[in-house]
């Protein structure tokens, strides 16, 4: 079954002129990693908000069209039980602590509490994050006083903690040094080889070609592309959302100006190794002659 | 991973949380529901026994009591200020005003009496008993300790949060504080210096470091939300409270059971 | 005159460091990137050079003034700020309040009031939000109207933080027009960033830290060139920089285009 269906949804907010989505239809399955691309204010964290049903229990405005989450229509969902259903890790990192915690650890463990869960599993599951995302030195310290970078992986790791099947995750990295990134992005990953689903807002677009199955192109509030990585992030309708294209890729379709294209077009370093080193391996020649 | 120097996970710590919260004192390990209601039998009977000397001996039991719990560095001076300023106030007020017999001195106007004299003392004795009660009870009691002793006797998480975010407010306005004397320091307005150079580069920007923190409380009700804060079942904790023991319901009972005697004695037998 | 950090040391009131002894050269209309893991000290070492941190040990001297002998608000007035957390800087209820404030407070005339905030707000691009509330903005428009701010002064450095986060491509084509502008006014630009590849693309200059230390300072060619200081700093090279190098091709080609005519 279909995780997550909209038919035409459009959505206005309430104190909005001028609608934030128009006439999305768009089909979610189970178990695949979603990209969401697009330029800023084109609908990204908008669209999350309706898969996620903030919009229309938190978030109040003008909703048309037919969501379906889970078989269920979303306006018969209770919005209690949505966000045990549904993870998200919000854009600000700013303001996602829940400033009643005065450890980091304790602050991890909060969702775990409201779930009910028993003590001895809470530890085990708020340790097991802690390692993933090497925040061993942080557990002590108060959440409040950290960094914009630390507080962005602590609020990561209390929703991952959380274990949904489906979670939500909005620019998971945009504090972080590249090797935070990495290791965000390697969880990511095996949130997604256990089965889970994800929605991923990004623009790294480098590393979404590296994780994601599926891109979801926005531009102005509608979903202007949906389908493989592999075919979207190659493709014109790309570059015409504003949205850069992956490096290697760029790369290629720089070698095919110069008129010497690769047999096909890259989007991972590792692809664009392969083709690269294939051609001068055919073309020696043209490579010493320079 | 992601650290450039390796981190060992501080076991002790987590362990911490597998047995039941201790401050290592028998004072400040009382269940704060427990502590709460030996403070107010204490306030009670401070009221009730004849003063001046029965509500003097609650205030010097309180003092005690800070040296037993390990908090006389915290809560003396603290109680000490308060006795310096709201208790010598209302017993001057009440030794000045109130009339009597027996005049001691009379100076223009106002004349002291014996009467006025005990009555301030007395008056000015049972405030502060249960100031000390008051403040005692918030020296020993950790906010969270209180807040998880109502949740576990059915008071709901939501109202416990309201009051724990309350209190994180004051605090994080003091930080905001600072944040915004930066941010005005970045922009170039001068804010040291005296009082007035301070103030005036603080309050124009007062109001709308409010406003942003009000726009910052949606932010943050989605966040919680997120953490399944809003879900029906029964909420569980990582921290736990020592389970109340009968030496202890024996303390409390016999607390509570001076209060009633001396409200017994007050309505019986002093009068 | 330059920025000059001789030995800059600054310390917590717990006695830890956060930044060890740091000497760093900023010179008139530079471009300088600051590169290095979260918490390797990036952030004190920019705050010593406006003055919100008085070095604990060494100097800091702007324009051959100690950032001690001088208040804050007048050392960040030749050296602006621009905060990692735009929430953290902007308080007024409208944009246009907001890019007027210092104005009305250094009490310039309306015509030059006027000249500035419309330069500052056509460098950002934000001209067409001068009526919104802040608070209504996403965050990347939010950072660009923090940024706009601090140009309407008139300084001689520029420092920002982390000013790619979340930033689309757009956003970013708009920010290395306004750094170019700025360069083309003889104003140097300060950024703190992770975005490895908007470095190699806007950057002449790299400074790496790591461990409160700066472990290399040089041309982008150098310091990506070497892999212990890149290790040593967890940084990773943009993409196609490490596909020339992985082929053999190149130790030093940074620009796609230079690794374009080494591909036959």
């Amino acid at each position: 079954m279909e995780l997550v269906s909209l038919r035409n949804v459009g959505f206005t907010y309430a104190y909005g002129d001028k609608p934030a989505l128009t006439d999305i239809s768009l089909t979610i399955e189970p178990g695949l990693l979603y990209g969401v691309v697009g330029l800023n204010a084109s609908g990204k964290s908008t669209l999350c908000s309706v898969i996620r049903g903030i919009i229309p229990h938190f978030h109040h405005g003008e909703l048309t069209g037919e969501v379906r989450i889970m078989g269920k229509d979303l306006l018969d969902w209770d919005p209690a039980e949505l966000s045990k259903s549904i993870g998200y890790v919000f854009q600000n990192p700013f303001t996602q602590i829940s400033g009643v915690k005065e450890t980091v650890f304790e602050e991890i463990a909060l969702g775990l509490e409201n779930l009910g869960i028993e003590r001895e599993e809470m530890i085990e599951r708020v340790t097991v994050v802690v390692r993933e995302l090497g925040l061993e030195a942080l557990i002590r310290k108060n959440p409040n006083e950290l960094s914009g970078g630390q507080r962005q992986k602590v609020a990561f790791a209390s929703i991952i903690a959380m274990d949904a099947d489906f979670i939500i995750i909005d620019e998971p990295t945009s504090q972080l040094d590249p090797d935070a990134s990495e290791a965000v992005f390697g969880i990511i990953r095996q949130l997604k080889e256990r089965g889970k689903s994800i929605i991923l807002v990004e623009h790294k677009i480098d590393l979404m070609a590296e994780y994601a199955d599926r891109i979801i192109v926005m531009k102005g509030g509608q979903v202007v592309m949906e389908g493989p990585a592999r075919d979207v992030l190659v493709s014109d309708g790309l570059g015409d959302a504003g949205v850069p294209y992956p490096e290697v890729t760029e790369l290629a379709f720089a070698l095919a100006r110069a008129g010497k294209p690769l047999s096909s077009v890259p989007i991972t370093r590792a692809e664009a190794a392969q083709l690269v080193s294939d051609r001068i391996k055919e073309a020696p020649h043209a490579h010493s002659a320079l | 991973m992601g650290s450039s120097t390796v981190h060992e996970l501080d076991q002790d710590f987590i362990n911490s949380f597998r047995s039941p919260a201790t401050a290592g004192n028998r004072i400040r390990d009382l269940n704060p529901i427990s502590f709460a209601i030996i403070m107010l039998s204490c306030s009670v009977t401070a009221i009730a026994l004849p003063g001046p000397a029965g509500p003097a001996a609650i205030c010097l039991l309180f003092a005690v009591l800070s040296v037993a719990a390990g908090l006389a560095k915290t809560f003396l001076p603290l109680y000490g200020k308060l006795f310096a300023v709201v208790g010598l106030i209302l017993f001057v007020l009440r030794a000045a005003f109130l009339p009597g017999n027996h005049i001691l001195w009379t100076v223009g106007p106002i004349s002291i009496s014996a009467e006025g004299i005990i009555q301030g003392l007395n008056f000015s004795l049972v405030v502060m008993a249960v100031c000390g009660a008051v403040t005692f009870f918030f020296a020993v009691t950790p906010m969270k300790n209180l807040m998880l002793a109502l949740e576990q006797r059915g008071v709901t998480p939501r109202a416990t949060y309201i009051i724990l975010a309350s209190f994180q407010a004051i605090t994080d306005l003091g930080k905001n504080t600072k944040v915004v004397m930066d941010a005005q320091k970045s922009r170039g307005i001068e804010t040291e210096g005296g009082m007035v150079r301070r103030t005036t580069a603080f309050l124009p920007i007062l109001a709308p470091v409010f406003l942003a923190a009000m726009s910052q409380t949606e932010e943050r009700a989605l966040a919680l939300d997120a953490r399944a804060f809003n879900s029906r079942n029964r909420h569980s904790h990582l921290v736990s409270l020592r389970p109340v023991s009968s030496a202890e319901i024996i303390v409390v009972c016999a607390v509570a059971l001076g209060a009633v005697l001396s409200i017994v004695g007050a309505v019986f037998i002093w009068n | 005159m330059p920025i000059v950090l001789s030995d800059a040391s600054f310390s917590y009131p717990d006695g830890s460091l956060a930044v060890d002894s740091v000497s760093l050269r900023i010179n008139d209309g530079e471009r300088v990137a600051i590169v290095g893991q979260n918490g390797a000290g990036k952030t004190t070492t920019v705050k010593m050079m406006n003055g919100l941190l008085k070095p604990s040990t060494g100097s800091v001297l702007v324009d051959g003034v100690a950032t001690t002998e001088r208040t804050t608000a007048t050392t960040a007035r030749s050296v602006g700020y621009v905060f990692q957390n735009p929430d953290d800087q902007i308080f007024g209820s409208d944009v246009q309040g907001e890019l007027e404030y210092m104005p009305k407070y250094l009490k310039w005339d309306q015509e030059k009031t006027e000249a500035r905030v419309a330069r500052a707000a056509k460098m950002t691009g934000i001209r067409r939000f001068l009526k919104v509330n802040p608070n209504d903005l996403p965050f990347a428009i939010k950072k660009f109207v923090a940024i706009s701010a601090i140009l309407v002064g008139d300084c001689k450095y520029v420092i920002l933080d982390e000013p790619t986060a979340g930033l689309d491509g757009r956003g970013l084509k708009l920010l290395n027009r306004l750094m170019d502008e700025l360069e083309a006014e003889g104003v140097a630009v300060i950024a703190i960033t992770h975005d490895m590849r908007f470095v190699v693309d806007s950057f002449t200059r790299v400074v790496a830290m790591a461990n409160r230390k700066i472990i290399a300072d040089g041309g982008c060619t150098e310091v990506f060139g070497n892999d212990e200081v890149l290790s040593e700093a967890k940084l990773k090279r943009p993409e196609v920089p490490q596909l020339a190098r992985d082929l053999g091709l190149s130790t030093t080609a940074l620009h796609l285009d230079d690794v374009v005519t080494l591909i036959g």
